[in-house]
């Protein structure tokens, strides 16, 4: 017989070894052989479902932990002990005998120099607005509360919700629409034991957090149960919102887009104040598990909680109005608007296209002309890019600054406005009228598409993909696109764009709105849909806007001002959708055809170049 | 408009229509400009193009004399070829005259040397 004890010695080491090379390639940690307050598990972390808490549990039967660094969808992670005594009984007492690992499997440790950086996420700030006021109630109070929630007429048991118990006072949250009925108020108000509480918030927050709420949710949750990230709708309630935490300790998640992610721990009869930030920005959740890692009461490192059963109030006060916060991301009312400006728009966007886009160019034409001689230097270049003999087709050339600038191939411009196309047609180009929607040319036919400040004129998604999935359609195998739209932000990187360098006054920024124009016949114009006006020279406000073109002359469907030296200046509206970081790209993306092989800002513009597959 | 521009003008983008090409060209007045002569440029830029229209347009403004109907393999060679194939392309400017879609018999007028390829949003 061999020596079955010494073959599954040497199986363990290579086993070990395999995962000590993967550990140092991909996580650049350096394994020793000594004892180090640092341990690595080689072979177990989030990527093969282990979790914090269970190697916490597990570890701190044999000595003291500071922190678990465990990184997003990998294989192994990381201790950092208390010192070197408490790592090297861990260590003894784990290495080739817990069962952590996927399916149970043994987990190998190592010695290791030193832990990558990984921010002990209890050490992070709390969320702007946040505040835990501790022992918020006394034990007596406590009980006090929970009996009266227990006494009200409706058995809190029998109302189960998926993953936890809830009943409502004053308003019935209702979860269908995640908004409450203000018109309908329930027979049970807030239990009189709690009126107490405001007087005391008075005392110990500003004002404008001391609200009086007349709507409150009660959670029961046991050990295993939670509450998905969530944030409460804005237009039903007012900021702030208040969280009583009864019966047991627990960790809420707080979560920012996708990098933010803040654990809380709300002991037991504290009140967690949600404000400004906070409140309108964040989501909170509570993860189902049973057992929550904390910070150590004493020494600084971690320590596992067991959940018990923890009953929270949550109170709120009914808004009964939109919401007015400065936080669009999660903002019900913002999304509605949204979608009902996107909706008018869609409803008239070939008419607002043709009254506030094609006709003014026809008016302005020659005085837009004048501005427009210098070509933008990345434009040209794209343009020289092409072989000799090359089609390259100029979508929107309006007055064909860019259709003479490589001599060896052929430039062919289309434009809307008539007024810019005989501008052009006076400088021999080569040009033809149509709209961008429809591209009158052939397909695969053409080595090179521009479209330099065109696309940010149409009023709908869907306009500016087709004319983009146009030019994709014109293109040959291989062709080469550049578009380039006008950015809302025209400070990307500290550099201000060119727009705003010539704002003589450097004003402060502002969109004014439309009827608060002093030329009333602005609104005229705007008849279509209601959109601000923009100011020129300042940073953007909205994403769909008019913005002003100013002309010393007269002539009809304008705004005739007398300016101060007696002349008469008239002012036209063009209507811009100006874009977010990312959105240009992101709809080249829709299109299958294309490639997009750059995007890039330039002189206030988002610029993307694709290719054709 | 040259005939350059006019071998890519299709009325593909109406509702209905197939193919759209090429379309009917009818001249009321061009106008003959001089450029310059590249015949690396034209030789390049041949392969690009859809060689029975050329054709077709060069009987139209009667420059069709040496045009072969089909473009041989050494047309690179034949300086004089690639001479009248510039001729035709890029000097000859239709400036009033219309475009007629094969398929529908839609007009797209040419004034002043633009041709208008707009369409109402009822016929897209
Ligand atoms: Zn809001």
């Amino acid at each position: 017989m061999i020596d079955s004890g010494k073959n599954k010695n040497s199986k363990i080491q290579r086993k070990h070894k395999r995962c000590q090379a993967i550990l140092s390639r991909d996580a650049n940690v350096e394994c020793v052989s000594h004892p180090t307050k640092f341990i690595a598990i080689c072979n177990a972390g989030l990527s093969t479902g282990l979790q914090k808490e269970t190697i916490l549990e597990e570890a701190l039967k044999y000595g003291r932990v500071i922190d678990i660094v465990m990184l997003p969808n990998k294989s192994y992670c990381f201790i950092n002990c208390y010192n070197e005594d408490d790592a090297k009984n861990i260590f003894d007492n784990m290495h080739g005998h817990a069962k952590l690992g996927q399916n149970e499997t043994i987990i190998y440790l190592s010695y290791i120099k030193e832990i990558p950086e990984a921010p002990n996420q209890y050490n992070q700030d709390l969320p702007e607005g946040l505040i835990i006021i501790n022992d918020f109630v006394s034990a007596d109070e406590e009980r006090i509360l929970l009996e009266a929630i227990r006494m009200s007429e409706e058995p809190l048991e029998n109302n189960l919700l998926k993953h936890r118990r809830v009943k409502h006072f004053g308003y019935e949250f209702l979860y269908g629409i995640n908004n409450v009925d203000p018109e309908k108020p329930l027979e049970e108000n807030i239990p009189v034991e709690c009126d107490a509480l405001w007087k005391r918030l008075e005392d110990k927050v500003p004002d404008r957090l001391a609200l009086v709420p007349d709507q409150l949710t009660v959670n029961i949750y046991e050990p295993g149960q939670g509450i998905p990230p969530h944030v409460d709708t804005h237009s039903a309630f007012l900021d702030p919102i208040y969280s009583l935490s009864l019966e047991s300790d627990i960790v809420m998640e707080f979560r920012r887009s996708n990098n933010n992610h803040v654990p809380v721990v709300l002991p037991r009869r504290s009140l967690l104040i949600m404000s400004g930030e906070s409140r309108y920005a964040w989501t909170h959740g509570i993860t189902p598990r049973h057992m929550d890692v904390i910070p150590s009461k004493e020494g600084g490192g971690l320590t596992i909680h067991h959940r018990t059963r923890r009953t929270s109030f949550t109170f709120r006060k009914l808004r009964r109005n939109r919401c007015d916060c400065a936080y669009p991301e999660l903002c019900d009312t913002y999304a509605a608007e949204q979608k009902s400006n996107e909706d008018k728009l869609a409803s008239v966007a070939a008419k607002l296209e043709e009254e506030n886009v094609h006709k003014v160019y026809d008016e302005i034409a020659n005085h837009f002309s004048e501005t427009r001689y210098k070509p933008w230097p990345k434009v040209e270049n794209f343009i020289k890019s092409f072989e000799c003999g090359s089609v390259v087709m100029d979508v929107g050339c309006g007055n064909g600054k860019y259709l003479s600038v490589n001599p060896n191939i052929i430039e062919i411009g289309c434009d809307r406005s008539e007024g810019l196309l005989q501008v052009c047609s006076q400088r021999k180009c080569h040009v033809f009228q149509c709209n961008c929607l429809n591209l009158p040319f052939r397909d695969n036919s053409v080595n090179g598409c521009i479209s330099i400040a065109v696309i940010h004129h149409l009023a709908t998604e869907a306009r500016r993909l087709q004319a983009i999935a146009e030019m994709a359609r014109v293109l040959v195998s291989n062709g080469r696109c550049l578009i380039y739209v006008w950015a809302k932000n025209q400070e990307f990187n500290c550099e201000k764009s060119s727009y705003l360098h010539r704002n003589r006054n450097n004003r402060m920024q502002n969109t004014k709105s439309v009827s608060n124009e002093n030329t009333q016949s602005l609104s005229s114009k705007s008849e279509l849909v209601d959109l601000p006006v923009h100011m020129n020279r300042t940073q953007f406000q909205e994403q769909d806007v008019f913005v002003p073109w100013k002309l010393k002359s007269s002539g009809p469907k304008s705004i005739e001002t007398t300016t101060e030296d007696g002349g008469v200046k008239k002012e036209f509206l063009r209507y811009y959708h100006v874009f977010e970081e990312g959105e240009l790209a992101q709809l080249c993306a829709r299109i299958e055809s294309i490639e997009v092989e750059c995007a890039y800002y330039d002189q206030g513009n988002w610029c993307v170049i694709f290719r054709k597959k | 408009m040259k005939l350059i521009t006019y071998n890519f003008l299709t009325s593909k983008c109406i509702r209905g229509v197939k193919v759209g090409y090429p379309l009917k060209l009818k001249i009321v007045q061009k106008e003959v400009v001089q450029t310059d002569f590249n015949p690396e440029f034209i030789t390049r830029l041949l392969p690009r193009l859809d060689y029975p229209t050329v054709h077709m347009a060069a009987e139209l403004v009667d420059c069709a004399e040496g045009v072969p109907k089909e473009l041989g393999e050494n047309y690179a060679a034949d300086q004089d070829l690639l001479q009248k194939l510039h001729h035709i392309l890029l000097e000859i400017d239709i400036i009033e005259g219309q475009l007629e879609c094969p398929e529908t018999g839609r007009i797209f007028p040419i004034t002043q040397g633009i041709p208008n390829m707009l369409l109402n949003e009822d016929e897209v």
